[in-house]
């Protein structure tokens, strides 16, 4: 009796968790398909329609070059940072040179800065390189702030491979190098796509930098959002319909985070 | 094929000494086991030879090359890891391809070479598994095919046959014999196992806390074993160790007396082997006490007395029976080694120690 009654409490708190966080979500695909006077009603009972997708890629918008931005800021950043990240966590993982800890812990530490600290030292830094609204600023700023994290992400996959088989292959003739090519980088293939991916939504929903970095030109989707706050009051049902643009591929990303994510490639290396 | 010199090496891990400096010279074509308990610094000592491991001071030369300062990969070796260190993304196959790829074989040739190294170690069925697929003993095989489908100059193994059950050991033991004999390459073995050290070795290198206090043929580790750490550890029941005293030529305990033929000294050890002793039924014998247990081991029951502080144990007919706590005597067999130590330094006492005189 007592079981039964926990088993019911917890999946009453389960719901009211998922409800809190589900609701915000779902009205705002809910909102994406409505007209603008349906947008203020909690209904479900409208008719829905495609035109608030029709008119955010149209003028005076310009959804579409705002996808583009996002989508060119975010997979340069991946994969620049990814490739040297996982270098760098190899090196952090394997190789035993003096002052390895405090470095780590240094690179570790740029996370704990506050970006609205480094922001207009970034700012005053691209405009002095008239770099100010552009995407190569975008990226500069999203490797600065990703590619620490994705260095420490890597490293903790890294770590769980056993040396083993690098001995090994060290041994049967591969020069270092060989090593990580043959070896660790299919080892750790999932918890490099896993890190990617990371990477990729990290920079995807970054708001601030862009926000202050970019006017026109190289407005990436978060920022694009803000626009639809106008004088003729806020535009939900747009807002929501490029919402539902930023959200649905990291939707997709997530669940194949977790297919990878679960996957042990390292079954059968040892014993 | 090459002969592997060791010259004043040394490992150090910060403060801490694995192996402290000493030499040691394999020669060609031999299988030299490194024996000792765990953590006396055989994986170590293996490492170095492999290059995984800096040395921290001394010279490592192969086939008279000085090769400290060369990678793993120019040294000519091949290694069984006791984890095996399989290539998990990689079929069998490609695992045992791998060193004949990296060394730019044709692809025919490489195919032809996995196959008869395959059919060597009975893995040609399982070609197209991964490692992941296969039984302990498979993995073993299939480590093992990689080390030799190339033909390097020296092998090096450790403990690779430690995560076998006991059965399994036993066939890959013999396995690992016909294949030095086949190959004939040098091959440097850890274990610490000494029945596996005993039957492969050409020569054994006792080791502890880094040391190796004793380098020989097995034969003569167990028959002449150099200080009380090699006459404990080798062989199985252990050697007895009883102290005591040498006085007017014969060695003397509570409830022992042997005569010996060395000067009359304190603080002595004297080792007997169980093996070497039998059970006899009268009262003035060299070894007296009570009857502690009987152990059957199928072929032999092993026969425990106690007198004072020391246990004794002979290993006696299968069929042997008497009460617990029974008076037992005990006597060396006519012609066996008696061994003698130096109860402080744990040396062998030289000048020979005595035959067992026919009680
Ligand atoms: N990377 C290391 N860092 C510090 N100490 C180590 C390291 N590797 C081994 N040791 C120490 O060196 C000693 C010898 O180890 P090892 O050679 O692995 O022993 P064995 O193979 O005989 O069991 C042990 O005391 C072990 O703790
Ligand atoms: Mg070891």
């Amino acid at each position: 009796m007592r079981r039964l009654f926990a088993w019911w409490g917890e999946r009453a708190l389960l719901a009211l968790v998922s409800v809190i966080v589900l609701f915000p979500i779902a009205w705002m695909f809910l909102t994406a398909f409505k007209r603008p006077r349906d947008a203020y009603s909690l209904s479900l009972d409208f008719e829905p329609t495609l035109q608030n997708f029709a008119t955010v890629f149209a003028d005076p918008w310009n959804l579409g070059d705002m996808v583009l931005n996002s989508v060119i800021v975010a997979t340069v950043t991946v994969l620049i940072a990814v490739p040297c990240a996982s270098l760098a966590a190899y090196s952090f993982s394997r190789f035993r040179v003096k002052g390895r800890k405090f470095l780590f812990f240094l690179i570790l530490s740029t996370q704990f800065i506050p970006a609205v600290v480094i922001v207009l030292p970034f700012f005053l830094m691209f405009r002095t390189l008239g770099l100010l609204d552009t995407r190569v600023a975008l990226i500069v700023v999203n490797l600065a702030i990703v590619t620490p994290f994705v260095i420490w992400m890597i490293k903790g996959f890294i770590d769980a491979i056993p040396t083993d088989s690098e001995e090994a292959a060290m041994i049967d003739g591969a020069s270092r190098l060989r090593v990580i090519k043959d070896i660790v980088l299919p080892m750790a293939a999932p918890g490099i796509l896993t890190s990617s991916i990371f990477c990729f939504i990290l920079t995807w929903n970054e708001f601030l930098f862009a926000l202050i970095l970019t006017r026109r030109d190289a407005v990436t989707l978060p920022v694009g959002l803000v626009s639809f706050r106008t004088e003729r009051g806020d535009l939900w049902e747009l807002m929501s319909a490029a919402g539902v643009m930023i959200t649905v591929p990291i939707f997709i990303m997530a669940l194949l985070i977790q297919k990878h994510f679960t996957r042990g490639m390292t079954a059968g290396a040892v014993k | 094929m090459a002969e592997i010199r060791l010259v004043d090496i040394e490992k150090k891990y910060g403060n801490f000494l694995a192996v402290p400096k000493q030499s040691l010279t394999i020669v060609d074509g031999e299988f030299l086991v490194l024996l000792g308990p765990s953590g006396c610094g055989k994986t170590t000592t293996m490492r170095m030879i492999a290059g995984l491991e800096d040395i921290t001071s001394g010279d490592i030369l192969i086939g008279g090359d000085r090769v400290n300062d060369k990678p793993p990969k120019d040294r000519d070796i091949a290694m069984v890891f006791q984890n095996y260190g399989l290539y998990p993304h990689m079929t069998v196959r490609q695992n045992i391809e791998y060193p004949l790829k990296l060394r730019g074989m044709a692809k025919a040739d490489r195919a032809a070479r996995v196959q008869e190294t395959a059919e060597k170690v009975e893995l040609d069925a399982l070609l197209d598994r991964r490692p992941s697929e296969l039984s302990g003993g498979q993995r073993q095989r299939v480590a093992l095919a990689r080390a030799i489908v190339r033909k390097p100059r020296i092998f090096l193994m450790d403990e690779p046959l430690s995560n076998l059950d006991a059965k399994l050991r036993v066939t890959m033991r013999a396995e690992l014999k016909h294949l030095h004999h086949e190959l004939g390459v040098t091959t440097v073995y850890v274990t610490h196992d000494q029945m596996e050290a005993m039957t492969l070795a050409s020569r054994v290198a006792v080791m502890r806390e880094g040391r190796i206090v004793q380098l020989d043929t097995p034969k003569r580790i167990y028959s002449e074993p150099a200080d009380l750490f090699v006459a404990g550890f080798i062989g199985s029941p252990s050697m007895n160790l009883i102290e005591g005293a040498i006085r007017g030529g014969v060695f003397t305990a509570q409830g022992v007396s042997l005569p010996v033929t060395v000067s009359d000294r304190d603080d002595v050890v004297l080792g007997v082997r169980p093996e070497d002793l039998e059970i006899i039924q009268r009262d003035e014998a060299p070894i007296q006490g009570r009857l502690y247990a009987l152990e059957l081991t199928g072929d032999s029951t092993l026969v425990t007395l106690r007198t004072g502080k020391a246990s004794v144990c002979a290993r006696g007919p299968a069929d042997f029976e008497a009460e617990i706590n029974a008076p037992c005597h005990f006597a060396p067999k006519p012609g066996v080694r008696i061994h003698l130590f130096d109860r402080t330094s744990g040396q062998r006492i030289d000048g020979d120690a005595a035959q067992g005189t026919a009680a």
